[in-house]
Order: C-alpha cells, then structure tokens, then sequence
C-alpha cells in the first residue's frame, strides 16, 4: 500500500548548490557525502552533531566510493583521489584522466576500483597498486555508470549509446560477455537521469530504469527480461538502490517522489515527497536509508521503511524477483529423500561444483569474507582458498579418508537422478518448450496469471496449428499424430490434472481432463497410438486409454520415479534404484507391454557411466528404446523383448563427431528423435543447455558406432595417404558391418516378435544380403592388400551370413580374382563344409 | 544468315542449367515420390531432409511446402574464409573446388568421372570453405528466392559480390599471362560456370585483338621467312619438280 509519510524530514545542509553523492562504509559507521564544493563530510552513524570535513579535496565532484578504510572520489578535473578514513585526509591520486570523472565504484572486496571518465575507455585501477590496471575498450561511447555484481566477477557499464556492456573478470583479461540493448535509454554523461545497472545483492540478476520510467530486473544467467516495477514514477528515474538484504527496492525520479518497493510483489509499500533526489544508499544494516539532491543537500532517513514492513528487513539474503526461478524451479521438482541431513541442499557430484549452485549464488563472500583468515604461510596446502564455486577444492590427497567421505559422514545423502520430462526445457525468462519431437513442437508464455500455450506442427497439410488460453499452467505435454497430452501440477485447491486433446474427431467434443488424488503430482507423462502413461510422485504409475478410460494403476519397484516414455502397447518407465558404487543411484528400467500384461524387462540397469545421469529417453521410429546420455552418446536397447537379455549398444557418440574433429567448435546437441535410421537433434553452440527461441533447425547425424578415433585427414605425406585410404576405407566398412548388424539384429526381433508384415520381413532379409556385402567388400580389400592378410579374410567369409552358398560362390570369385589360389581353395572347404552341416539338419 | 547468338552459353542458360544441382529441403507438407526423367525423388515427410534437384525445390518454396537449407558454404562464415583465402592466402589463384567425394586413387574407379551436377555439392552435407562450381548462379538463386532461409542475407548478398569482384579481377588480370610470348593459358581450376560465361566474352575479345595485332607481326614473318626459306624452298620445288 502506498502511503505518504507526514513527517517531514529536514535536510542537512552540506553541500553547495549542485550534483551531490553519497556512500556508507561497508561497516555502517559513517557515510561519506561528496558535492560542488570541496568539501567532503563525514557524518558518524547515530550521531546527530556536525559532521567531520575534509577540505582539501577538489571541486565538482561526481562519484564517492568507501570501504572501511579508505574512499575514493572521482571529480570533473579527471583526478581520482583516495582519502584515509583513519586519518581523514588525503592520501594520494589513483589515477588521473583527460577528460571528467563520471563516475567511480568499488569491488565488493574493496580491491579494485572502476572509473568511468568521458574518455571511451572504462579503466579499473588496484587500490593499493595503482600500477595494475585493467583497460575495457569495446564500447564505442563514455560510458555513464558502472556497477560491480556482488562477487566482483562481472561488471556491467551503463554507456551512453543506449547500450549496457557487461565484462566478465574472472580472468587477467577482462572479456565482454554481452551487449544488452534494449533496456537503458540513451544520455548524456552530464544528465541528472540515471541510466545504472543495479546488481540484486544475489548476484543474479540486475535491475536498471528503462526509457517507460519502469524498473526492469535481467537475469545475468540468460539474459532474459525477468519482473518489472511499473507505473510508479511519472518522471524519469534518477537513482536506484536494493536494499542490503534484496527484500525491497528504493528508487527516485524526476517527479519528486522517492519510492519503496517489495522485491516480491513488485509493489510499492511507500511513497516520499523529496525532490531532485540524486543518489541514494542503504544503511548496510539499520532501518536507515540516505539520499542527496542537486541541491547538496543530504537526508539522513531514520525508520525509512514503514512500521509494517520494517521486517522485510530483517529476513536473510531474498532471491531477485524471477518469474520462473530456476533454483525454486529444481526444488519444486527434486524430491527430498532423506532429511537428516544438516543442509537442505541437495550436493550435486562432490568432485565438481555445480554450475549455479546455491552456495555459489548465495555464497559467503557477499559478505565480505572471502579473505580466509588462516594464511598458508608455508604452502602446506591447509588453507586453499576458494575456488571459482566458492568451494574449497577436494582433490587434496589424504592418505586415509578421501575428503569426500570425511566430510560427508553426517550428511551424506545418495545422490539420486531427478524426474524430467522427455523433449521439454526449463522456463527461461517466460517461455519454454513442453515438447519438442519430429510431429511438433508445442510451448508456453507465461503471461503472469495464465499461460498461453501454442502447437505447431511441421506438417502443415495434415494438422493446422492451434493456440489457446491456459487457466491450468500445464508445465508439461506430450505430443504425437493423434492428439496432445497436457499435465499440471496442483494449483491452489485443483489437483493435479491431465488433458487430454485428440487433433480430429467426429463427435462435439472429444477431449477430457482428469484429476489426480489429491497431494499426488505428474512427474512425467507419455502418450503413444493406444495409451497414456502417467508417473506420480506417489510412485504409481498410471495407465489411461486415449479416451480416458483408466487402463491399470501399479506402483513403479524403483522409486523416487525418474520418467517415462511409450510406444504402441509398450510402457518404459524409468526409477532411481539402488545406490551404485559412485554414490549415485542407479537408474533401473521397466518395460511393459500393457496390452498383452507381459513384462518386457523388469528393474533392469540403465548402463550409465560414472557420476553421468540420462538427458532424455524415447523410442526409436522402430518401436526400440533409446537413451541419451548426458556425455552425449545415443545408445539403443538389444534384444529387449526377451526378459533379462538386453543390452545397451552405443550407437552415436557426438563427441567423435566429424564436425568437432577440428577442435574449434564447442556444441552440445539437445536429442530429439531417432527415425530413419538417423539420430535428429537441435544443435546447441556458445554453452546453451536447451533450445530457446526462435526455433533452431533440426539437425540429423547418421549413427556412427563408436570404434575408433578418426585420424586427422591432413596428417601425413601423399606417399602415406594412399595407405590410409585403405585404411579408411576398411574402418568405414568395418564400422558399416557392426551398425548393420545391429540395426539386423533390431529387424529380427521385430520379425520373431510381432505379427510381422511381409514388408519387415523383406527388409529383414535385404539388410542380410547388405551385410554379406559389406563383408564382400571388406575381403575383396584383404584381398587386395596381399597374400599375408589371408587369415584374416577366410574369417569374413566364415562370417557370411547367407545360407545358399551364393555368397560363398561370390567369395571364391573375389578370391580368384585378386589370385589368391590358397584362398580360394579354402573358401572352397569352408562353403562345402557348411552346406554338409545344412544338410544334416 | 547465321543466327545472332555469341559463342558459348549466355547467363540465363547457365542459371538454366545450374537448376539441375541438388539441394537439401526441410519439406513442410507431405508429398509421395515422383517418378520424374531424372529418376525418383525421394518421398517427402516432414521435418525429414531430403534431396531434391534446385528447380523442383525452388517450386516447393514458391507454393510454400518446403524450406530449402543453404549449402554449408554459403554460410557467411564459410564465406569470409574463402574470401579471406581469395585475398590474402592466394591473391593469384582461384580458391581450390571442392575436393572429389570419392577418393581418387591409382585405381580407375568408375566414380572418378562423376562431375557436377552429379556430385551433390550443394547439399546440406556439402564440404563448407569451397565454392562449387555454380556457385555465384546458386548463391544468387537462394538469395532471390530464399532469402528468408538463408542466415544473414545482406551479409551473403555482399560477401558473394566481394568474392565475385575479386575473382572477375584475377580473370582479367589473367589476360597479362595471355599477352606474353607464346601465349600461355592461365590455369583456370576453381572458376566457376557463371565466371566462365561472363570472362568469355572479354577473353576471346582480348584474345581475337591480340591475334589482330599480332598478325601483321606474323604476316611479316611469314613473309621474312619466305624471303629467308623462300629460295631454297622455291628450288626444292623446282628440285622436285625436276
């Protein structure tokens, strides 16, 4: 609620008539104000009495920073000065620019300061070296404002082109990771507006004034427009500040108002009346808020925020207002096992830091610890500092407990594989995918209270898209030619529900919905030609006809439920099992034929390698399992219509790709589908997880059994290529002969399987003469190579196939052909001795 | 009266033929296989890619059924290394063509005669950093009728038109080789159909100039010679005649 505030505070007087700064130290004790005239004050926190100066500093001055020690101020003359807080004097010059100072800032740490001058490079100065400077170059204009994130890694320039550069300083170099356009406005470098990126103090995103006079948060992981505060100021915003702990938002503008918003809501929960208002600072922990104004006037604001909100204050470190957080998007769907655990953190992988972890983002050094305060004087290796996560590194050796174990005793917690559904990605800003595959692909917009959900197909002859309002927020859905299956978590007293929407139909209305008991949520769901499959977070696993018919409920032997996929009568489903020897737990497989009740494979192991988890799981066009793995390899399921005799071949490794063979591209490839005998996929470049809009093209990969490592096609002379193109030849008819075999062995027992068709039976029998034909050619190769290679080529013929001796006879030809008598003769011996066997039997 | 056509094929013909190069297509409706004089084409169903020949692609795209995917080397990337090897690697030479699919050995094979339009060079797995041999005609093509497929097609149109200027200049210049004694023939690996079209004119052109100039040269050495060889070829004659 908005209210005005009766009290009026009377300013204090400090400054002559002019643009006038503020900065509290880190500690809260005092807050340094700098203005027109040279002079700066020092007021004393709770202390009411005049406050100190210090006099001998220049005129017109435009930015102040502080730590606990010392500040800086940048002034129109280009001079940056330091000044000691201990002595309140001057201490010396960090740096001196032709052109004024605009504005100047500290890293958290108090190590390093960014000057931004009207000369177009922003310079970033060591405080106590000022011989160690980092230069950024790549904005073509003066840059207005600076500001570092909270862990110093990034900072973002607010330049006057209109454009926010953000720098990474992680390494020595600095290195632009984005021009955001779009968000500020274009100012001069004199103008009282503020055009300052504002880091939330979590550190992942950041707020600015757009050109509406609205306040816009940007995510730093994705650079997506996340919540806005609108319609609160009627006049251009010229200062904005979070407060300590991110709960709330101070902001003032042109119209003379000075408002207080919840991070939250996006609300205002109070407005003030103080004109001119230039820069405004939080008290790092009271209820105390500063600002100054073009007047050099400074207001020193006790109990700023209400009575009734003043508990904002208090709470811990607040999340940015996100409108999908991905951190609250995983709990939401993580399990919590077990919670004897002292965190309530789930520790992804101990050996690596996760990405964006919460200890990352929330992580200590905000605070302002980051110095450890055991210096490893004798480099015994007992006080390694943080890592890049803001964890101690663990690949110290111990002699007796691994670190891993010692530390994790109490905590230790089995890392299991989170449920997802097939074909979706997360929110990012406010749309996702709910599924992607080769019919179509359907998404949604958040559109604050409802969602809008659009399907498009690729074939637009045979379904036309359609789009429509979605009261339910489904967040996931499945699609195939028949219909679309959509699922929603529980919302408010609405269970959770399936919808079910057939594309064609001849009566009125052919679709449906049904609920879930209540407390129970859809983990995943799958929709094949005769059924719907539902896993719930109660473990069942729910069988729906396409009419919504309840087909059969079981409860899924592994659990928690990780997802699941369907084909015609077959259900997969796959569940956390056991823990292996990595601390994962294993992920087990079920595959049921619902129709016929005939178990396929029961609890059986995915094969994954160490600490590797699944990112997606589908059936083949063929009607045979896939998986796809997060080291990228597409792996298909063998024989797994016979219980216990499956196994998982490899039939893709994306990382033996030729495309990468050059070392210059870094993708990663979001699974899609496999038809055709071809693996289709989204190809990902510059570290994206997940396809994001606008839609990327699919791409598709032939398989490619991983058998060897291409060698370098320009390696060698030309007297040694000749040799390696027989040698690639042969690599390419061997790996032929292995993926042929499999797809063969697919075929077959699809054959012995199913009321097959005359058609697959043919196809069956072809891919056998295709076969035998690559054996051909791989003996006429040995055959070529030279006598001594005969051995070799005697054991392909005994590995032919066909049973009329036709092949044998075309083997004997080849032979005769290249003068290999010996051979010859000895296929001879071999084609006689297995047609005698045939005819035994 | 012989008909007005100059020698050689004229732009549009070599467009014509350039129509029958393969390109891939991401068909956006279905369509069955048509037997068509140049054999099958493949059954069409979306998203899968398939092959198609330029003329028919272009037909889909018109009637917006498919969307036709550039060849790797029309990628603006792909581009700016061909130019970049046009200009700075080898500033005399044409910029090689792609190499032969299959391996050409010692051994005759029967693939090593195989030359385009036969050879997919513009399909989606076509080798990126080499220009086919029609690639100005396609490049032009795509961009006429396809431009919304193409990434960055005011950048393609302009990098197509610096690597055109730079290789018509090498053609011209080539004629330098021409003049000199002997008149050698500049090598030519690279050059593309549209190129040879459009050079033939000013080649022959030079070429028929030269030869003008340089016959009255030739008449008097012919006739030096004949002065020179004349009497003793004169009294061979009459030798022989006696």
């Amino acid at each position: 609620m908005a209210t005005t505030t009766q009290v009026r505070l009377r300013g204090r007087p400090a400054h002559t008539r002019g643009p006038t700064f503020l900065s509290y130290t880190p500690d809260g004790t005092k807050l340094i104000t700098v203005g027109s005239n040279n002079t700066t004050r020092v007021y004393k926190t709770g202390f009411d009495g005049e406050p100190t100066n210090i006099d001998d500093c220049p005129e017109q001055n435009t930015g102040v920073a502080s730590t606990d020690e010392f500040f800086i101020i940048g002034s129109e003359d280009g001079n940056v000065s330091k000044f000691s807080l201990d002595t309140m004097s001057y201490e010396k010059y960090l740096t001196r620019c032709s052109l004024p100072i605009r504005d100047v800032t500290l890293s958290s740490n108090g190590k390093w300061c960014a000057v931004a001058s009207d000369e177009l490079v922003v310079k970033i100065i060591r405080t106590n070296d000022t011989s160690a400077v980092m230069s950024l170059r790549e904005q073509p204009k003066p840059v207005k404002h600076l500001s570092f994130d909270p862990s110093g890694k990034h900072i973002a320039l607010s330049c006057t082109d209109g454009l926010v550069y953000v720098y990474s300083l992680i390494n020595d170099e600095p290195e632009l990771v984005r021009k955001i356009d779009g968000l500020i406005r274009t100012l001069e470098t004199e103008d009282e507006i503020s055009s300052k990126v504002v880091w939330h103090p979590d550190g992942r995103a950041f707020a600015a004034p757009t050109a509406t006079r609205d306040i816009q948060v940007m995510s730093r992981g994705d650079w997506e427009n996340q919540r806005t505060f609108t319609s609160g100021h009627d006049g251009d915003i010229t200062a904005l500040a979070w407060s300590p702990n991110g709960a709330m938002l101070a902001s003032a503008a042109k119209d003379g108002k000075v408002l207080l918003w919840e991070t939250k809501t996006q609300k205002m929960l109070a407005t003030y009346d103080y004109a001119d208002v230039m820069d405004i600072a939080w008290h790092p922990t009271n209820n105390l808020l500063s600002f100054t104004n073009t007047e050099g006037w400074v207001y020193i604001y006790n109990d700023f925020v209400p009575q009734e909100h003043s508990h904002l204050l208090k709470l811990p470190l607040q999340p940015a207002p996100f409108i999908h957080d991905p951190l609250s998007e995983i709990s939401a769907n993580a399990r919590r096992p077990i919670t004897n655990g002292l965190k309530d953190i789930p520790n992804h992988g101990a050996r690596r830091g996760t990405p964006d972890s919460l200890d990352d983002i929330l992580g200590s050094d905000i605070l302002g610890d980051e110095d450890d305060f055991v210096v490893d004087d004798d480099g015994a290796g007992y006080a390694l500092g943080l890592n890049g996560n803001g964890k101690r590194p663990n690949g110290v050796p111990d002699p007796y407990a691994g670190p891993l174990s010692k530390r994790r005793t109490q905590t230790w917690e089995p890392q299991i594989h989170d449920s997802f559904q097939p074909g979706s990605t997360p929110w990012r800003g406010n749309r996702k995918y709910l599924c992607l595959n080769l019919i179509g692909f359907v998404w949604t917009v958040d559109q604050d209270t409802h969602n809008t959900i659009t399907v498009e197909f690729y074939d637009h002859e045979f379904h036309r898209d359609f789009h429509f309002t979605d009261t339910f927020l489904y967040d996931k859905a499945c699609l195939n030619e028949h219909g679309t299956l959509f699922s929603c978590l529980t919302n408010g007293d609405t269970p959770a529900t399936i919808f079910y929407r057939p594309h064609e139909t001849w009566t009125a209305r052919a679709d449906w919905r049904t609920q879930l008991p209540k407390g129970e949520e859809v983990t995943a769901i799958s929709l094949s030609d005769s059924f719907i499959t539902v896993t719930t977070t109660a473990n069942y696993v729910r069988v729906y006809t396409l009419f919504g018919i309840p087909y059969r409920v079981y409860r899924q032997k592994s659990s928690p439920t990780v997802t699941c996929a369907s084909w015609r009568d077959y259900v997969l489903t796959l569940g956390n099992g056991p823990v292996g020897a990595d601390g994962n737990t294993r992920l087990l497989y079920t595959i049921q034929n619902i129709k016929r009740d005939e178990i396929c494979q029961s609890e059986d192991v995915v094969a994954l390698p160490d600490g590797e988890t699944i990112k997606s799981v589908f059936f083949s066009d063929n009607g045979d399992p896939c998986i796809y793995d997060s080291t990228g390899t597409l792996l298909t399921l063998l024989h797994w219509r016979t219980p216990s005799q499956a196994t998982w071949v490899p039939l893709l490794d994306t990382k033996l790709l030729s495309r990468l063979a050059s070392g210059r591209k870094t993708e990663t490839y979001f699974p899609v589908a496999v038809a055709d005998n071809k693996f289709h996929c989204i190809i990902l470049k510059g570290g994206d997880q997940y396809p994001y809009f606008p839609r990327p093209l699919l791409s598709e990969f032939d398989f490619q059994i991983p058998l060897s490592s291409k060698p370098t096609p320009d390696g060698g002379d030309d007297e040694d290529a000749e040799a390696e193109n027989e040698g690639d030849e042969l690599n390419k008819l061997e790996s032929e002969f292995v993926l042929k075999s499999v797809l063969a062995a697919q075929q077959q027992d699809l054959v012995d399987f199913t009321k097959s068709s005359h058609s697959q039976r043919t196809a069956l029998a072809r891919m056998e003469v295709e076969i035998d034909k690559t054996l051909l050619q791989m003996m006429a190769v040995e055959c070529r190579e030279g006598e001594d290679r005969g051995m070799r080529a005697l054991e392909m013929v005994t590995l032919l196939r066909d049973r009329t001796g036709r092949m044998m006879e075309a083997a004997g030809k080849v032979a005769e052909r290249y003068g290999r008598n010996v051979l010859g003769e000895k296929i001879r011996e071999v084609g006689e001795m297995r047609l005698s066997a045939m005819e035994e039997d | 009266m012989a008909l007005p056509l100059q020698a050689g094929l004229t732009p549009m013909e070599v467009a014509f033929l350039c129509e029958m190069e393969m390109v891939t297509v991401v068909p956006r409706q279905r369509l069955e296989r048509l037997n068509l004089l140049s054999g099958p084409t493949p059954a069409l169903r979306p998203p899968h890619r398939a092959p198609l020949p330029l003329w028919l692609a272009l037909l889909l795209k018109r009637q917006r059924r498919a969307n036709i995917l550039p060849p790797p080397w029309l990628l603006p990337s792909s581009l700016e290394r061909i130019l970049k090897h046009e200009t700075e690697t080898s500033p005399l030479a044409f910029s090689p063509p792609p190499p032969h699919p299959h391996p050409i050995t010692a051994r005759i094979s029967p693939t090593d005669h195989i030359s385009p339009p036969f050879l997919p060079s513009s399909t989606a797995e076509a080798p990126p950093d080499y220009l086919p041999y029609h690639w100005l005609e396609l490049g032009e093509i795509l961009l006429e009728a396809a431009s919304d497929d193409v990434p960055e097609p005011d950048r393609v149109r302009g990098l197509l038109r610096d690597l055109r200027e730079v290789r018509m200049s090498k053609m011209r210049g080539s004629v330098k080789v021409l003049e000199g004694e002997g008149g050698g023939v500049s090598k030519m690996t690279g050059v593309g159909a549209m190129e040879v079209a459009e050079g033939r004119g000013f080649i022959l052109g030079v070429l028929d100039g030269l030869r003008r100039l340089g016959s009255s040269r030739e008449v008097a050495r012919r006739e030096r010679e004949e002065e020179e060889g004349g009497g003793e070829g004169s009294e061979d004659e009459a030798m022989g005649f006696e």
